[in-house]
């Protein structure tokens, strides 16, 4: 029972970790209809500038993260400015023939500042408290309890804010949100860089209980997919049940059958799912 | 005041329009009428900023709108309510409403007024203002369009077949509704298959054939036309 409370508390920690990355993603392709295969460099260069502002600059660990949120949300825009936008009107090879190369560019840009070995992040909140018999670090109580807060701060801003609403806006009817002067590229923008800034805050929470590498983002990138299709792409509930139905499975299956077989998990999963479901669990009544 | 003169525009580079000169006087409803495929909703959609024109000018109020972006165009007061609608089907009604507002956000006052005003000329929206805009039926639906369109305090309204696919009672309440937005002040452009309807509240008509004018005219005019009744009125 203690192992399995345990368990639990590093499943939720890792399934905030995965909403946070999800969401982003899944927002990309429901305004753009892309899969941004650089979005686990995304996440990994979020790591990495954290790093810089907690331990190079020395600045607090909350406020490091915020910094590199900001950081990576200019580059998320950047990114769209840059890489995507040129391209809205070609076919969508293109797009992932341009994510894959600012996938390696990123990687190359890290690994010429920080260099290819691994780095630790100390966790600056050290600690642990012991719930129903269990072990559970302040670590991770900090990452579940943030993941809360910012889902539930996203949700608002994407349901509630005049501007998030756009985006579900251009998700569900491009015309018509252009007809009520909803800008495309604007949104786009703010896609990207929400995206980015998300993916940022799951890097620096996660990050001083992993390890950072320029290659990082790979794995994650991998299973971020994963709980898009699994929640059904571009849905936000479906993000965030698969990124907590995920990591459960993915802890649970390490602890109870092995280490290798939790890898795997995430791939049985979606196998299943889509075999029994193939549009995702929160499908999109409203395609097009 | 709108005025297109010399309009050409097409898609993939092949032109749907040829030099197609219509002007919507402020505060008038002007009908379009057309036979199907003869380039009506691509000239409104040429108008509102998604199909670039090839060649020709289109001033509105002084401004050359193919020099703006199509959110430009709204906020200078042009609101296009578009051939199939084209809602935000899993938002609710009032959510719909207020994206209409968007570009009038910052006067957030105005955009309240602006939301009790569709409700009094539909009040039925009211009472579904909750209910996700893809359940409502075609009729409450394109009430819904229109109202969304009217939320960005248009001086003119373009209007693209808003009867298509509705039962002929309807029609004519949507048509009804139509003819009083006009009467409050604003300016319609009308696209209407039901060219009897359409030009009994009208002022001034134009006839569109394979992307040409082929004929103008008060509405008056029109109705008495003896290709327009032949054509369109079936007689
Ligand atoms: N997106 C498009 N791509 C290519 N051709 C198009 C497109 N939309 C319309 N056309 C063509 O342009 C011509 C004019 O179409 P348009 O929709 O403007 O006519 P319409 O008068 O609105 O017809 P309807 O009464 O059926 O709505 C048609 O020949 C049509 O096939
Ligand atoms: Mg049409």
């Amino acid at each position: 029972m203690t192992l399995f409370i345990q368990q639990l508390f590093d499943g939720l920690a890792l399934g905030g970790v995965y909403c946070l990355a999800a969401i982003g993603l899944t927002l990309i392709f429901g305004v753009l209809r892309i899969p941004n295969l650089a979005h686990g460099t995304l996440y990994m260069l979020g790591a990495y500038v954290t790093y810089f502002f907690l331990v190079t600059v020395g600045v607090p660990y909350v406020a490091a993260i915020g910094l590199a949120a900001v950081v990576l949300a200019v580059i998320g825009v950047l990114l769209e400015r840059i890489v995507f936008h040129p391209l809205r009107n070609a076919p969508h090879t293109h797009h992932m023939i341009a994510a894959v190369g600012a996938m390696f560019f990123f990687q190359a840009v890290a690994q010429a500042i920080w260099g290819a070995d691994f780095r630790r992040m100390e966790s600056p909140i050290s600690g642990s408290v012991t719930i129903l018999g269990a072990q559970i670090s302040w670590q991770r109580i900090v990452i579940v309890v943030t993941a809360v807060i910012v889902l539930g701060l996203l949700t608002w801003f994407i349901k509630r804010s005049i501007h998030g609403q756009t985006i579900e806006a251009i998700e569900q009817d491009r015309t018509g949100s252009s007809l009520v002067g909803i800008s495309p590229s604007r949104v786009s923008m703010l896609t990207f860089g929400l995206a980015a800034a998300l993916a940022t805050v799951a890097a620096g929470l996660v990050a001083p209980i992993n390890l950072l590498a320029p290659t990082m983002g790979d794995a994650l990138s991998l299973k971020v997919f994963a709980i898009i299709i699994l929640g059904g792409l571009g849905s936000l509930p479906g993000a965030i049940v698969g990124g907590f139905t995920l990591a459960l499975a993915e802890v649970m299956t390490s602890t109870y059958v092995s280490a290798a077989a939790g890898e795997g998990i995430a791939f049985v999963v979606i196998v299943l799912v889509l075999a029994i479901r193939p549009t995702g669990l929160f499908a999109r009544a409203v395609q097009r | 005041m709108l005025t297109v003169r010399g309009l050409s525009a097409g898609y993939d580079a092949v032109d749907v329009l040829h030099a197609v000169d219509i002007t919507a006087r402020a505060g008038e409803l002007t009908v379009v009428l057309g036979a199907n495929g003869s380039g009506k909703t691509t000239m409104f959609r040429t108008i509102s900023g998604i199909v670039r024109p090839s060649a020709g000018s289109i001033d509105f109020d002084g401004r050359q709108l193919p020099d703006l972006s199509a959110d430009s165009i709204v906020k200078a007061g042009l609101a296009h309510c578009p051939e199939g609608r084209h809602l935000f089907a899993k938002m609710p009604v009032e959510k719909n409403l207020m994206l209409g507002g968007y570009v009038r956000r910052r006067n957030r006052g105005r955009v309240r007024e602006l939301l009790e005003h569709v409700y009094e000329l539909f009040p039925i929206l009211h009472d579904k203002r909750h209910q996700p805009a893809g359940t409502l039926s075609g009729g409450q639906q394109q009430m819904a369009a229109i109202g969304r369109s009217l939320m960005s305090d248009p001086s003119l309204l373009i209007l693209d077949e808003p009867s298509m696919g509705l039962a002929p009672l309807v029609t004519a309440q949507v048509l009804d509704a139509v003819a009083q937005i006009n009467r409050d002040g604003i300016g319609v452009l009308l696209a209407e298959q039901n060219a009897q309807t359409a030009l009994r509240i009208g002022h001034h008509g134009f006839v569109l054939a394979e992307g040409r004018v082929v004929l103008s005219g008060t509405a008056s005019e029109l109705l008495d036309h003896p290709d327009v009744r032949e054509a369109y009125l079936g007689v």
